[in-house]
């Protein structure tokens, strides 16, 4: 009998193996690596870095493994956050990322902040930091930076929907991927946004992808429905409508792609023409 | 669908009143910017800070219109943190509410002390030195001259109160009027660092972990109650209990207005920092600004909640106690969770060889002393998961 079970419960086991994911940390040389922490999960993620984990839930969260180097009184602390894919590990990284920023040659992006430094490549969103002042420390991280980053597999290029956002006026690392209520609406989501400064006016653009001209319909359909618009009207390709929270907003799209600029004024339709134009092209 | 022309783009819902008439609840509660009428208010403890019983966790909008919508329906204290996106929700909430009067509104932040271990004891790595800079920090992204409210980030053990560097530091931004109030937020071991802060004179507010599923929750009442006697105030958080969901699926949301307003039905609960990052969200947990009554419907949805056991340990520690063995058992009980909660026995198996348990430890024991408060079944979950230490690690890989 106890071997049927063991049996049963191997066979339910291995059934799951496929999923399981090992990774093996590097060295540092000169510093004992350890590795005290769990596995955190998304059940657990709250003890680790408490209220921040629901960000980190919200872009696809798997797992995250945690390593201490030791040299001494001097500690790097190493995180590797492996995520569902590309697009959500840049949504963390870029929801953590700020233009002033040291960036640097690392994944597919990376910056140094005050003993931190940070980069996704592929899935995955590493996160060192140090607290020691130290240059030797400083660039052991480094060193230890370009392990981890050699190590992981996975892409190391941006998301190539970036590529779309016009240049004039794009302000530079301030990209972001929104992936639920854009625009504090539930019905849109899975945007990147980009920030553009053009004299005294800020305006941000977002696209959204789809999977299906359906979709994109849907989409555009409810967005006018809320804002009082007929939704049987929607059919060609731009819109100006009065979002009672966000204001003024305008909207285009084609088969698989809706693009939205927030901030700009009524009048400024010329703009706002002029760029949806250039991205939906 | 047609292409996409060049003719510029239509007018729509800028109409006047027919048009407004015609949006939807949601954008039409936004464009009138109303606020809530009846607002619920309770005071802070000793603070004298009246709030709405629902503020707003900023944590993960980056939406500023989200904010001031709220703003504008009456919610008036918002809760960030220095770590919270790196800085930039700080970013993003300064540049915001530097438009209103500084008295319209109250702002909480966090600090966490660097060098803190996974028990909660500080190490000389926990200096004021950094808890200063990153405070400084704080204030200068929120473009404030001080905050209403900075809590220390994650207290989980009452040893932090002793800690001299971070607890002068907290005093003197408050003296020095930097921080008008000074508090700390706790995840872990609830009720024993809020019991032990109240017999303390240090603190003016605690926002704490507070849901209906916590199985400790009689001792944290009891412990609520205290720190309420001694005049701090209680913020909620996590009320949600992890993520709104009944199931890893994400099918089965939890009634989210009733799980808020079952934390306020504790009067000595002043006010909920729920998280939102939609209108929507927004405009349920405004209906409770005016009405934290629970309904019949309400409470039976908690109840079923509540029934739940699921896979996962809150790491109360209090098996490690009772086990005679002096078993790891919340350790196990993770490993139980990553086999069948995630399919995922290698992680199992890595874990149960950290842990170095054999693949019988409760063999000796006729019957198990732990009493879960969870209602795990301890030794069988035990008895399961270690059978995997004699599998072969090819097998697993």
């Amino acid at each position: 009998m106890r071997n049927r079970i063991l049996v049963g419960f191997l066979l339910f086991m291995l059934s799951g193996a496929a999923s399981a994911q090992e990774l093996t940390l590097p060295e540092l040389e000169g510093y004992k690596k350890t590795t005290n922490y769990p596995v955190f999960t998304p059940d657990n993620l709250w003890d680790f870095i408490n209220g921040a984990a629901d960000t980190y839930l919200a872009y696809g969260f798997i797992d995250l493994h945690v390593a201490e180097y030791k040299k001494g009184k001097n500690v790097i602390k190493l995180e590797v956050y492996r995520h569902s894919d590309n697009t959500m590990a840049f949504g963390i990284y870029s929801t953590e990322r700020s233009p002033s920023f040291r960036f640097m040659n690392l994944g597919a992006q990376g910056y140094i902040a005050e003993g931190s430094i940070n980069f996704f490549k592929g899935n995955y969103y590493v996160k060192i930091r140090t607290y020691s002042k130290s240059e030797k420390t400083l660039n052991s991280a480094q060193s230890l930076a370009g392990k981890v980053s050699d190590m992981l597999k996975g892409d190391s290029k941006m998301p190539a929907v970036l590529s779309q956002f016009p240049e004039e006026g794009r302000k530079q690392n301030e990209e972001t991927y929104i992936n639920e209520s854009v625009l504090g609406h539930k019905f849109l989501n899975k945007a990147y946004k980009a920030t553009y400064e053009i004299g005294s006016d800020i305006f941000s653009i977002f696209i959204l992808g789809s999977s299906s001209t359906d979709e994109v319909q849907k989409t555009i359909n409810a967005y006018l429905k809320a804002a009082g618009q007929d939704a049987t009207d929607s059919g060609s390709g731009k819109y100006m409508l009065t979002d009672g929270y966000n204001g003024t907003i305008f909207l285009a799209w084609n088969e698989n792609q809706i693009v939205i600029i927030s901030g700009l004024a009524k009048d400024q339709s010329e703009i706002a023409d002029r760029y949806t134009s250039e991205i939906l092209k | 669908m047609k292409p996409i022309n060049r003719r510029g783009f239509l007018r729509t819902g800028i109409t006047g009143a027919a048009g407004i008439v015609a949006l939807s609840p949601s954008l039409v509660s936004g464009a009138s910017s109303e606020q809530q009428e009846n607002i619920i208010y309770r005071t802070l403890g000793k603070t004298g800070m009246k709030v709405p019983v629902i503020s707003f966790g900023v944590m993960r909008s980056d939406n500023p219109n989200l904010c001031k919508a709220a703003y504008d329906k009456g919610i008036k204290l918002f809760d960030t943190a220095n770590g919270y996106q790196n800085g930039n929700n700080e970013t993003m909430l300064g540049n915001l509410l530097k438009d209103y009067p500084r008295n319209s509104f109250y702002l909480a932040t966090k600090v966490k002390p660097i060098g803190v271990d996974r028990d909660g004891k500080p190490s000389d790595q926990t200096t004021a030195e950094d808890f200063l800079d990153k405070f400084n920090t704080s204030l200068s992204r929120l473009k404030m001259d001080y905050v209403d409210i900075l809590y220390v980030h994650d207290i989980r053990n009452p040893e932090m109160f002793e800690y001299k560097p971070i607890i002068d530091t907290v005093k003197k931004l408050k003296k020095d009027g930097k921080a008008k109030f000074i508090g700390f937020s706790t995840h872990a071991n609830e009720a024993v660092v809020i019991d032990a802060a109240a017999g303390k004179n240090i603190f003016d507010v605690i926002l704490t972990s507070y849901n209906f599923k916590q199985t400790y929750v009689n001792e944290l009442n009891s412990a609520i109650k205290k720190a309420n006697q001694a005049g701090i105030g209680i913020v909620a958080m996590k009320t949600l209990a992890g993520g709104g969901f009944l199931d890893k699926e994400k099918t089965r949301p939890i009634n989210s207005t009733a799980a808020l307003k079952w934390v306020l039905s504790n009067p000595d609960v002043t006010t909920t920092i729920p998280g939102m990052t939609d209108f929507d969200q927004l405009d349920l947990n405004v209906k409770i600004l005016a009405d934290i009554t629970i309904t019949e419907s309400e409470k039976k949805d908690l109840l079923i909640a509540a029934a739940e056991t699921g896979l996962y340990c809150t790491g109360c520690t209090r098996c490690l106690q009772a086990c005679p063995k002096k078993l790891p058992v919340p350790d196990l009980m993770r490993a139980y969770m990553y086999a069948y909660g995630y399919s995922n026995p290698g992680m199992a198996y890595s874990l149960l060889g950290e842990l170095g348990t054999n693949d019988n430890p409760c063999k000796d024991c006729n019957t198990c002393q732990v009493n879960c408060t969870k209602n795990f079944n301890i030794r069988e979950k035990i008895a399961d998961i270690s059978r995997l230490v004699n599998v072969p690690s090819d097998f697993l890989v």
